[in-house]
């Protein structure tokens, strides 16, 4: 269970999150949608630690969070799929997924989820001894997914997971985050995307310009006029 | 003949001294993206270190030279954790600081041990190499054989070791190594430390070879920051190449000309590889 209460977060003097309060339950996989510039990116950043809030809370497993590291976040059992992959450039695909297990001291587990993360993404595995910039845009998505993965995460975070991918891609990704799901782990997606967030979710939230200005399952809200006119464009 | 392989190992020897040094300044830019003007005072508080515990406490030139990097490593450290560390967002300020670093060690060695130093350090392996009427001193191969020896083992940390991905995951991308739990705090002193005992061994194996003084880091940050930028900002492999390029060319040129010609002509260098490829011999398109 992840909840947001009140948050705000501001850059400089600007508000990116006004006052937003959401919660999704654990063991799903929930989204919040909205268009460029409407916060959701702030909300993941935030969560993770990268960004301070303003005012607010943010709880998981029942404990505040919002004043943590980054680093004792990742410990908590949060990981971040940053917008834009964000993989290391120069590290090999298998140097950038065995970082992910950074803060990980059972060694024997660690190296059953990259050997599991390899099964998985056969293509990764193909290419473990390259470096990331070598890779399609897909496969450094798979890759900062995998890298995610490693950090044996409980809640993880994507941020835009389709975005610059082809529709074959998108659709595999789709496949991807359920399979993660099926794994156990819950999943906040951030997407633009609506069709295939809300496809992927059970409840979902639509952010304005840094509010809520929906909230409830996904089904339902695909069928909503509003979010169908302006983020499903049909 | 013998003129010529003497010239070529005595450019080996400049070659590893300046690659000790640049991979340092190179490491550090990388991971903290600060210029450390004060690079060039950690070598020469490797050298006086040196003399310090393996001369003065009559300890042995080794004893001298793991004090060395020691002190340095120490001294790096701090300045990342009492200086740098709250300066991070703010570079220029940075840079201003580490001048400030470079006055006070030159100040606080001239107050120490006085401006004109007549120390002398002992060669660990003293006497020539004599092979057909070519002579070399033996300490310039120490000096070779060590820096090949340390740079190996760098390249192996930075390739093998979790602190090694760590460090160059957050020189790729700092928010991406935030989000995997590496502490970016942690590592740039780590990296500070590692920098500043390059710098120190370098100065430690120079020190039976040059004249130690408090000004003895000028003619070196400024050889490091033309090597730098010849390799390609932010490259440590263009740094360790240039490193070889300039000190052969400078050796060369000083031997057969002289110390003068060979700066101006340094530079002539740096600014035509410059014209010839902006980003360095082997550095990418910054991003801005």
């Amino acid at each position: 269970m992840i909840e947001l209460r009140n948050l705000s977060v501001h850059y400089g003097r600007a508000i990116a999150v006004n006052d937003v309060s959401l919660s999704f339950p654990s063991g799903t996989v929930n989204c919040i949608i909205g268009s460029n510039g409407a916060g959701k990116s702030t909300i993941l950043r935030t969560i993770s630690g990268l960004v301070r809030p303003s005012s607010g809370q943010i709880v998981f497993e029942g404990e505040p969070i919002q004043n943590l590291t980054p680093k004792q976040i990742v410990e908590r059992g949060i990981a971040h799929v940053p917008e834009g992959r964000h993989v290391f450039p120069e590290l090999t695909v298998e140097e950038n997924l065995k970082i992910g297990a950074y803060l990980r001291a059972d060694a024997a587990a660690v190296k059953r989820d990259f050997d599991a993360i390899c099964g998985a993404f056969p293509r990764l595995a193909e290419r473990r001894k390259q470096f990331a910039n070598t890779l399609s845009g897909g496969e450094q998505q798979m890759l900062a997914i995998g890298r995610a993965i490693m950090a044996a995460p409980r809640l993880v975070l994507m941020d835009e997971p389709s975005m610059g991918l082809s529709p074959v891609m998108v659709a595999t990704m789709g496949d991807i985050i359920r399979s993660i799901n099926a794994e156990g782990r819950s999943v906040l997606l951030v997407e633009q995307n609506a069709n295939v967030a809300l496809s992927l979710s059970e409840d979902a939230a639509v952010l304005e310009q840094g509010r809520i200005s929906l909230a409830g399952k996904a089904a339902l809200m695909k069928d909503d006029e509003h979010v169908r006119v302006a983020y499903i464009g049909v | 003949m013998q003129f010529l392989v003497e010239t070529v190992l005595n450019s080996a020897m400049a070659s590893a001294s300046t690659a000790l040094v640049v991979v340092g300044l190179a490491l550090i830019f990388g991971v903290m993206r600060i210029e450390n003007f004060a690079h060039g005072e950690l070598y020469m508080v490797g050298a006086y270190a040196t003399w310090l515990f393996g001369t003065s406490f009559g300890a042995g030139y080794w004893v001298g030279f793991a004090a060395a990097i020691l002190v340095t490593a120490v001294l790096g450290a701090a300045i990342e954790i009492l200086l740098l560390r709250r300066l991070r967002n703010n570079p220029m300020g940075a840079l201003i600081v580490t001048i400030g670093v470079l006055l006070i060690l030159q100040t606080g060695a001239a107050w120490f041990f006085g401006i004109n130093s007549n120390l002398l350090v002992d060669a660990p392996v003293s006497g020539v190499l004599s092979l057909g009427g070519f002579n070399m001193p033996w300490h310039r191969i120490v000096v070779i054989a060590a820096a090949v020896l340390i740079l190996t083992a760098l390249t192996v940390i930075l390739r093998t070791t979790k602190f090694g991905w760590a460090l160059r995951a957050v020189a790729q991308d700092k928010d991406a190594a935030n989000l995997q739990g590496i502490s970016i705090g942690r590592i740039s002193m780590s990296a500070m430390a590692l920098s500043a005992a390059l710098a120190g061994a370098a100065g430690s194996l120079m020190a039976p070879i040059v004249r130690i003084s408090p000004f003895m880091g000028q003619p070196v940050i400024i050889t490091a920051f033309i090597v730098i930028i010849l390799g390609g900002i932010g490259s440590m492999e263009g740094a360790i190449v240039a490193a070889v390029i300039y000190s052969t060319f400078f050796t060369f040129v000083s031997v057969y000309f002289d110390t003068t010609i060979a700066n101006v002509a340094g530079l002539c260098l740096m600014l035509a590889v410059l014209i010839v490829k902006p980003s360095g011999l082997m550095g990418k398109a910054q991003k801005v």
